[in-house]
């Protein structure tokens, strides 16, 4: 635009109607107009360049740009924060997510942006500091929680945990063995209710209720009975208390069953002890009567002369001696027996095979009998009359239980109680007994019947058939010689008798063929005492064995090294000085691991999985266990 | 073809940037959006949204006095 020089200094109210620079003016009017449309649309590099000389004009053209510059400004400060917050926006939006590598970038140019960067990567890092600490945390809940399922699931309790519907919520492995179903179909499905007995199960529910309204209602220890998966009912004692903030329970529960059935055990002998004691007493004062009795009536019967009288005092011998043979089968009972005994060492298997032929006419020809007998010659000491009266009750009861034939069985065997048998049977003392198994497949009896069958007087023949005296004397008997008597019984199944004999003191004998006992192996003695190795040895080589002698265990373990496949056995002592007898067993094993090895002591010992033998048993013994283990029967 | 068009004509910058800023939670990962808008300097934003939100702009197309980007999220 050329410059329009107005007489009227450009002065916009210019009152010459004519003045040719009226157009121009209006020409930079409609010029700024456009400017600011642009300006107001957000352009801001729009500028007016042009100079007027009308000072109105010109000074709405300087403002014109001063708004463009300062709207720049504005907008370019408006964008900077949309873009900043656009981008923390972003930033929180990933951290929400999760997304912990998000960065605010703190590099604005505006300073409330800048600072927000900040403040958010600050927040960021507060919060990864607190998920690490709370990932720290869990991780030690999570190994303080396997800690402990590990103590419950190996405290050798069962334990479980039950909700407040009876649920159960958790189950330890002892519960499963103890009941019997799996983890896997007891947690979350199965109720508490339908594990307990039906005679317990009113109660249970009604303390699982109370204790829920206060734990002080219901007792915390208390017994009761659990039915198992096959409906055997056990007695466990339970322990009860409840999870804290939590309206569940959680119950330890012991098998108290073996504990039940071994003080069912003692207080059963105790009374047994008491009736031996009582009736003994009885027996005993009931005798003196009697002799008083049978005495003068002897007396009046040789006076009398009337016959009528004479029958009557006979029937009074006769009524008496009934007397006296009762009071000494109760005499027998209650191991009081004066009477003189014929103890001697008997053959069983000798005995039992006489016997049974007696007993075939008693049993009849409807039960069926089985003599079981070990192949080896068994010896015991013992009154030949006291076995018969022992057999003969037995066999008796054992017809009467089958009325419609059957089958009765004899068997005798040696067996060896072990402490572990004797924990859970306490009457009974570890050691070498003779069992003798009696077994009929007759109606067997109820458990009631079972507690008091040995019991005097005691009988559930009918009236005039039983004295109820015939199982109380072979009780009585059996425990004459320190032995034990077990019974037991399932109806409709039969009923077995286990007769326990020790043979500690009756030493049992076998019968041994001399020509079995020779061998031609070769057998390593390793003792340090040189007339015991001399005298096994030369017995050994009198029965045709090779022998190597060792004084110790390290020239044991030299020979045995060298000669490992001609060696068929090794009697080792279990005391030397050195290396002791059992270490030189381990260590032959070790050389080969078949090797058999006998330890032997001079007193009775009972090593764990380890054939041991006395130095002071019979050479034959000696002979006999080496065979015997050579041959592989040990 | 876009996954996704927002038309933004007749809004002031940067409201466009802002207004697709609040949307992103929406988008999936992998989406193309197509923005069309009118503002004159839009294109500096969105090409200033797209850097620091590390995006990728496919393409700009002027359509007269518009301008279409399309992002991939």
């Amino acid at each position: 635009m050329e410059n329009h020089p107005c007489p009227y200094g450009g002065y916009l109210k210019c009152k010459n109607f004519f003045c040719e620079y009226g157009n121009a003016l209006s020409e930079v009017l409609h010029y700024c107009c456009d400017v600011l449309e642009k300006i107001a649309q957000g352009d801001t590099s729009q500028k007016i360049d042009i100079v007027v000389e009308r000072n109105a004009v010109q000074k709405l053209i300087n403002s014109i740009n001063k708004v463009s510059e300062e709207l720049s400004e504005i907008i370019e400060l408006t964008h900077e924060l949309a873009i900043g917050i656009c981008e923390h926006f972003d930033v929180l939006r990933r951290l929400q997510e999760g997304d912990f590598s998000a960065t605010a970038s703190e590099d604005s140019s505006v300073e409330v942006v800048r600072m927000l960067g900040q403040l958010i990567n600050k927040q960021r890092d507060r919060f990864v500091e607190y998920i690490n600490k709370i990932k720290e945390q869990h991780q030690e809940l999570i190994q303080s929680y396997e800690q402990q399922k590990t103590i419950i699931s190996s405290i050798g309790v069962a334990v479980i945990v039950v909700e407040e519907d009876m649920t159960i919520e958790y189950v330890n492995e002892e519960f499963e063995s103890l009941t019997g179903y799996t983890k896997k179909e007891v947690e979350g499905k199965m109720k508490w209710t339908e594990f307990i007995a039906p005679e317990m199960l009113h109660k249970m529910i009604e303390y699982h209720k109370l204790r829920r309204i206060n734990p002080s209602l219901a007792p915390r220890q208390y017994e009761s009975k659990l039915k198992d998966r096959n409906g055997k009912i056990k007695d466990v004692l339970l322990n009860v208390e409840m999870l804290p903030y939590t309206k569940k329970s959680i119950a330890s529960i012991i098998d108290i069953s073996e504990r039940k059935k071994i003080q069912e055990q003692l207080i059963h002998s105790q009374k047994m002890e008491s009736l031996g004691f009582l009736s003994g007493r009885v027996a005993h004062e009931f005798n003196n009567i009697l002799t008083a009795v049978l005495g003068f009536s002897g007396i009046l019967y040789s006076k009398i002369e009337d016959p009528q009288l004479k029958n009557y005092v006979q029937k009074i011998i006769e009524a008496s001696e009934r007397a006296r043979d009762l009071s000494k089968k109760l005499l027998l009972f209650s191991r009081k027996e004066e009477s003189k005994e014929d103890i001697q060492e008997i053959s069983l298997n000798k005995f039992l095979n006489e016997f049974s032929e007696f007993l075939k006419p008693v049993i009849g020809k409807d039960i069926e009998l089985k003599i079981n007998l070990p192949e080896e010659e068994i010896f015991y000491k013992i009154d030949r009359t006291h076995l018969e009266v022992i057999f003969m009750n037995l066999v008796t009861n054992a017809r009467d239980a089958m009325p419609k034939g059957g089958e009765l069985s004899i068997c005798l065997k040696r067996v060896s109680i072990d402490a572990e048998y004797s924990y859970t049977h306490p009457l009974v003392m570890p050691g070498e007994y003779l069992l003798i198994i009696l077994s009929d497949t007759g109606i067997g009896m109820d458990e009631q019947t079972k507690q008091k069958i040995f019991e005097p007087f005691f009988t559930t023949k009918p009236k005039g058939k039983g004295t109820g005296l015939g199982l109380s004397t072979v009780f009585g008997l059996v425990k004459k010689y320190n032995g034990h008597i077990h019974v037991y019984s399932e109806i409709s199944k039969g009923t077995t008798f286990k007769i326990y004999l020790p043979i500690k003191e009756t030493k049992l004998k076998h019968s041994i063929d001399k020509n079995a006992l020779k061998g031609l192996e070769t057998i390593l003695i390793v003792d340090d005492d040189e007339q015991t190795r001399g005298y096994i040895s030369s017995m050994l080589k009198d029965y045709g064995y090779k022998v190597y002698e060792a004084k110790d265990g390290q020239e044991a373990l030299k020979i045995f090294e060298r000669n490992k496949d001609q060696i068929a056995l090794s009697l080792v002592d279990l005391i030397m000085p050195g290396i002791p007898g059992i270490e030189v067993m381990r260590q032959i094993k070790k050389i080969k691991p078949e090797a058999k090895v006998i330890i032997i002591s001079g007193h009775p010992v009972k090593l764990k999985n380890i054939i041991t033998v006395e130095k002071t048993i019979s050479p034959e013994e000696i002979l006999f266990k080496i065979r015997n283990m050579i041959d592989g029967k040990e | 073809m876009a996954d996704r068009s927002l038309d933004y004509c007749g809004l002031k910058c940067p409201y466009p940037i802002l207004k697709l800023s609040a949307l992103y939670p929406q988008f999936k990962q992998g989406e193309i959006i197509e923005v069309i808008a009118d503002c004159p300097t839009f294109e500096k934003d969105i090409k200033a949204w797209a850097s620091k939100l590390n995006k990728t702009i496919l393409s700009i197309e002027k359509m007269g006095n518009k301008l279409k980007v399309t992002i991939r999220i």
